[in-house]
């Protein structure tokens, strides 16, 4: 079946060259057929003026030519489009000119004489493979995009605490002493060394989610007893839940239910998700940690009875540098890293995350994670602090910025 | 010169505005705070200030441009449209390099733009200077 393109999308467009004007025309009747916009040109300098006007789909190229020949029409075409796609007719098919033909570039190469469905199936392979490169191309783009937008962000959010203590510092020389300047330099060294800690954390979160991208944290995948790890993360976060009155619960899965993963990983990811529960949390509220097996996984759920997540925000929650804004929220530390972490080390170990959130009444994550073959013993948490660079891991919760939202 | 001078500083970093302040008052500046771009334009009218001091990112965004497009060419800020704006950001592209389109530039180029941390002798020359510019436009006739 010839693919007759969609009629709300313009045809895709082809340009014959060719010297053969039997070839051009039977080239022109049939891909008229199949509803392509033909056109066809007889050498190669009329040829490239041609590509370069209609900026086609895909381009057909006879490689005997007079003039400019069919491989410099392949390299010129090239050098102007990278993501061009050509096809070489040949008419002697020797191996040696289809084969020169695909180092200069082409895609595809289709032997003289050829039947109108051996020219169709090529043609649509090759429009095919336009297709993809042109989207490959629009990904590059927008990576891109997004690359120098995050690196712009980065500088901002690593200079702003910077600037914020170099000014103090600056200020403070410049200021006579008078009767209320030691109480202000007091004052003013407390909030200089609160900035440097936040910036300190935000690094150290900065290094684990770029050590996270080159694919170098989950470096094991052993069977993890959650229990464990959630009873050491929720003693550790203690200190900072009951100054707020903020209960701390845990309801662990049955013995012998093992989640498949990277012990360290899953500490830093709960670590992340339990000091959000109680940043984000009323004054009274309660944190509950469930672990549970759920249909051949294991389930863990953190949830809180705080502020909850407006509906608009949820889906930009786990992006880099994303903090919801709302009354409440505003002057909680923090930089927006410490979901996408969470949501990195989700990725990395196979699992994944979701969130249920009703403003005013309190936010759930969950996380799915493969659950290990039974039978087999777990790994607690101890052995996180074997890794041999602890400089990479976030900073306790108790610091400042290591949680984010 | 500063005697009876407002700045308003607009910028939602707390201790870049408690620095900035201290320093200003201790120069005898009269200084008010706004820690978002919006409660900076609600509070023009109360404090009628001589300057503004506006912070370009707030909250990740470019912010500080659309406070300073509102109050040169919105309609409802046109009594405000005299006042010099220094603007200050940490991010070093120039204005140019962050709106590229052309025409668009000249719509929000600030008045004067200084970068963070602020080199104090060059800031309040560049205050001093705003300052003047701005008597000195209002002296013009029309």
């Amino acid at each position: 079946m010839s693919s007759a393109p969609a009629q709300t999308v313009p045809a895709p467009s082809i340009v014959v060259i060719d010297d053969d004007p039997a070839m051009r025309l039977s080239c022109r009747k049939i891909l008229d057929k199949s509803g392509y916009r033909v056109e066809t040109f007889e050498d190669g300098a009329s040829g490239l003026e041609g590509v370069e006007r209609l900026k086609p789909d895909l381009v057909i190229v006879d490689l005997k030519m007079p003039g400019i020949s069919g491989l410099e029409v392949i390299s010129r075409v090239l050098e102007a489009d990278p993501s061009a796609v050509i096809v070489v007719i040949t008419g002697y098919a020797t191996i040696d000119t289809a084969v020169e033909a695909m180092k200069a570039g082409a895609y595809d190469f289709l032997p003289k004489p050829f039947s109108p469905d051996e020219l169709r199936i090529i043609v649509q392979r090759g429009l095919e493979r336009r297709r993809l490169m042109l989207e490959a191309r629009r990904q590059e783009l927008e990576r891109e995009l997004l690359r120098r937008r995050f690196v712009t962000f980065v500088s901002h959010q690593l200079q702003t605490p910077l600037a914020a203590v170099h000014q103090y510092l600056n200020v403070l020389r410049q200021l006579e002493d008078d009767s209320e300047g030691a109480a202000r330099r007091r004052e003013w060294y407390e909030r200089c060394l609160k900035r440097v800690e936040e910036m300190l954390a935000l690094i150290r979160n900065w290094l684990t989610l770029s050590a996270i991208e080159g694919q170098c944290l989950a470096q094991q995948r052993v069977p993890v007893d959650l229990n464990s790890i959630v009873a050491s993360v929720l003693e550790e976060c203690r200190a900072l839940a009951e100054p707020e009155g903020i209960r701390l619960e845990a309801r662990p899965a049955p013995e012998g239910c093992l989640c498949l993963g990277d012990p360290v990983c899953l500490r830093v990811l709960l670590e992340n998700l339990v000091s959000n529960a109680i940043k984000y949390n009323r004054p009274g509220g309660r944190v509950e940690v469930a672990v549970q097996p759920v249909e051949g996984e294991l389930e863990l759920s953190v949830s809180d009875t705080g502020l909850g997540i407006p509906k608009q925000y949820q889906p930009f929650l786990f992006d880099e540098f994303f903090r919801v804004r709302q009354p409440g929220a505003a002057g909680k530390p923090g930089a927006g890293l410490g979901l996408a972490i969470v949501k990195r080390i989700v990725a990395e170990l196979g699992g994944r995350i979701e969130v249920s959130s009703e403003p005013g009444q309190g936010s759930t994550f969950r996380v799915r994670l493969p659950a290990a073959p039974s039978g087999v013993p777990g790994v607690a948490s101890e052995c996180a602090e074997h890794r041999s660079d602890p400089s990479l891991w976030p900073v306790p919760s108790r610091e400042a910025e290591s949680r984010s939202r | 010169m500063a005697g009876n001078t407002t700045v308003l500083i607009i910028d939602d970093d707390d201790d870049f505005r408690t620095a900035v302040r201290a320093l200003l008052e201790s120069r005898g500046f009269t200084v008010v705070e706004a820690a978002s771009g919006q409660e900076g334009l609600a509070l023009l009218t109360e404090c009628r200030p001589d300057l503004i001091l506006l912070d370009v990112m707030m909250e990740c965004s470019t912010e500080g441009y659309g406070v300073n497009q509102a109050i040169k060419w919105r309609e409802e800020y046109r009594d405000f449209r005299h006042i010099p704006i220094v603007m200050v950001s940490s991010i070093q592209e120039s204005p140019d390099q962050l709106f590229p389109m052309a025409g668009e530039v000249d719509m929000i180029r600030p008045d004067f733009y200084v970068t963070k941390p602020l080199d104090i002798p060059a800031f309040l020359a560049t205050v001093q200077k705003a300052l003047e510019s701005a008597s000195h436009h209002r002296s013009q006739p029309g």
